[in-house]
């Protein structure tokens, strides 16, 4: 039985402190160095967010290179199907059309509605001044994170925590910010909680992602009314983003809420950064 | 020149797997996603190659290729690498007790090593305050086991044209 003992001993220290065949480093040191980057990971000093942006952003490029290939293969495809898809979009697009032409005027007057009453209660009214757009520089979707890379960083004054548009539409917020990149965290993770407000009934509530492109409204009160349809928009009560920025729409799904987002967040090439929330609010 | 070229034939074999590993990480490859299931394409290369060629894979490069894939998907530095890491030494430890090697025997000790390495990615993932949905954990665990075999074959494929 201690003969045993030894050999299993034996077998792992072999196994994780000898360099074995050919190795140059043993396993054991480069576990401890993986445990210390780590720990490294939750200290923020400057010349440590330096070296770590500088890896990243050399990362990024990297896998911008040897991603390229799979990317054109994948454009082909869409094309070829966007084409054979062509005949049913067309006769889609003109039903669209003429639905927008009956509500183009409606539309123009609750715009001029909107502004007035926004300028009345001192909100602040979107300008595009205040937005840089951006170049979606890797989507590479982990099953544990859903969120993407920009082309742009600190060197356009981007900062963690700015709300991050698809258009008009709020799609995520930045979460870490290199020289040249950055990374958004999209609405549909599971790390996402977004301060929300529903219109018309004018609930708070929290919009929390799932990991797919559904996520759910969280902490709304017991007796609410919310129906299907209802529009959901940032809120700004926590003073992160500006409120009024449209989301998407409520779908109810029994006792849940989940919110059908109105951009599609596997279609995005390019996005808004909205540089004047954070310092405005603050 | 017969033999030059037979060296040149057997580098290039050789470079193979380091070359998927690099790719896989480089390109978020590493969990291929697909609507039922889930293969973790990472667990699968670096096992075998640890437990039949180890002088494929250095551990140098699971430590790089670990860093990229957390830096490509945007998770802690170090949680990746460390997982890959006790996949290389559990399969390290397999190839120093065991004597005759099939399919069956990897297949059966692929097990502890997966188990151990989602635990440890788990882990790393909890502490750092980052969500996960353990039931993908759980189903990509079990795709990867089943898996295994297939990749198996082709990695043996693999293996043979380069003792050729």
């Amino acid at each position: 039985m201690e003969t045993s003992r030894e050999d299993v001993g034996i077998a792992i220290r072999s196994a994780l402190l000898r360099r074995g065949t050919q190795q140059r480093f043993s396993l054991f040191v480069l576990i401890l160095i993986s445990i210390l980057f780590l720990f490294a990971e939750t200290i923020e000093t400057k010349p440590l967010n330096h070296i770590r942006s500088i890896v990243k952003d050399t990362i990024y490029r990297g896998s911008l290179i040897i991603s390229s290939p799979a990317k054109g293969v994948n454009l082909i495809f869409n094309f070829t199907k966007e084409h054979f898809n062509l005949y049913d979009s067309y006769n889609q697009l003109r039903k669209e059309n003429e639905k927008l032409k009956n509500k183009i005027t409606q539309s123009d007057f609750l715009e001029l509605e909107n502004n007035q009453l926004r300028k009345l209660i001192d909100e602040q009214v979107n300008s595009t001044g205040n937005l840089v757009s951006s170049r979606v520089m890797l989507d590479k979707q982990s099953p544990y994170l859903n969120s993407f890379v920009l082309n742009s960083g600190s060197n356009k004054e981007i900062k963690n925590g700015m709300a991050v548009l698809d258009g008009k539409n709020f799609i995520g917020r930045i979460v870490d910010v290199n020289f040249f990149s950055s990374r958004v965290l999209l609405v549909s993770d599971l790390n996402s909680k977004i301060p929300v407000v529903i219109e018309p009934s004018g609930h708070q509530a929290i919009l929390s992602g799932r990991g797919n492109n559904t996520p759910s409204l969280e902490y709304l009160p017991e007796n609410h009314n919310i129906q299907d349809g209802n529009k959901i928009y940032t809120s700004g009560k926590e003073g992160i983003f500006s409120p009024g920025i449209p989301i998407g729409i409520a779908e109810a799904n029994g006792n849940k809420i989940n919110v059908s987002l109105f951009s599609d967040l596997n279609q995005i090439i390019f996005v808004n950064i909205k540089l004047g929330g954070l310092s405005e609010n603050k | 020149m017969a033999l030059l070229f037979k060296q040149i034939k057997f580098k290039f074999f050789e470079l193979i797997p380091l070359l998927l590993l690099f790719f896989i990480s480089l390109n978020g490859n590493s969990v291929i996603d697909l609507n039922f299931f889930s293969i973790n394409v990472h667990y699968i290369l670096i096992y075998y190659w640890v437990l039949r060629l180890p002088q494929a894979l250095g551990y140098g490069f699971i430590f790089l290729s670990g860093i990229i894939t957390d830096v490509v998907f945007g998770l802690p530095i170090g949680a990746s690498a460390l997982s890959l890491l006790v996949v290389a030494g559990v399969a390290t430890y397999v190839r120093v007790v065991t004597v005759r090697i099939s399919l069956l025997t990897d297949w059966i000790s692929f097990i502890p090593a997966l188990l151990v390495a989602n635990l440890i990615y788990f882990l790393t993932l909890y502490f750092s305050d980052y969500s996960i949905d353990y039931l993908y954990l759980f189903k990509n665990s079990i795709s990867t086991f089943i898996f295994y075999p297939l990749l198996w074959s082709i990695f043996s494929i693999l293996l043979n044209l380069m003792k050729q």
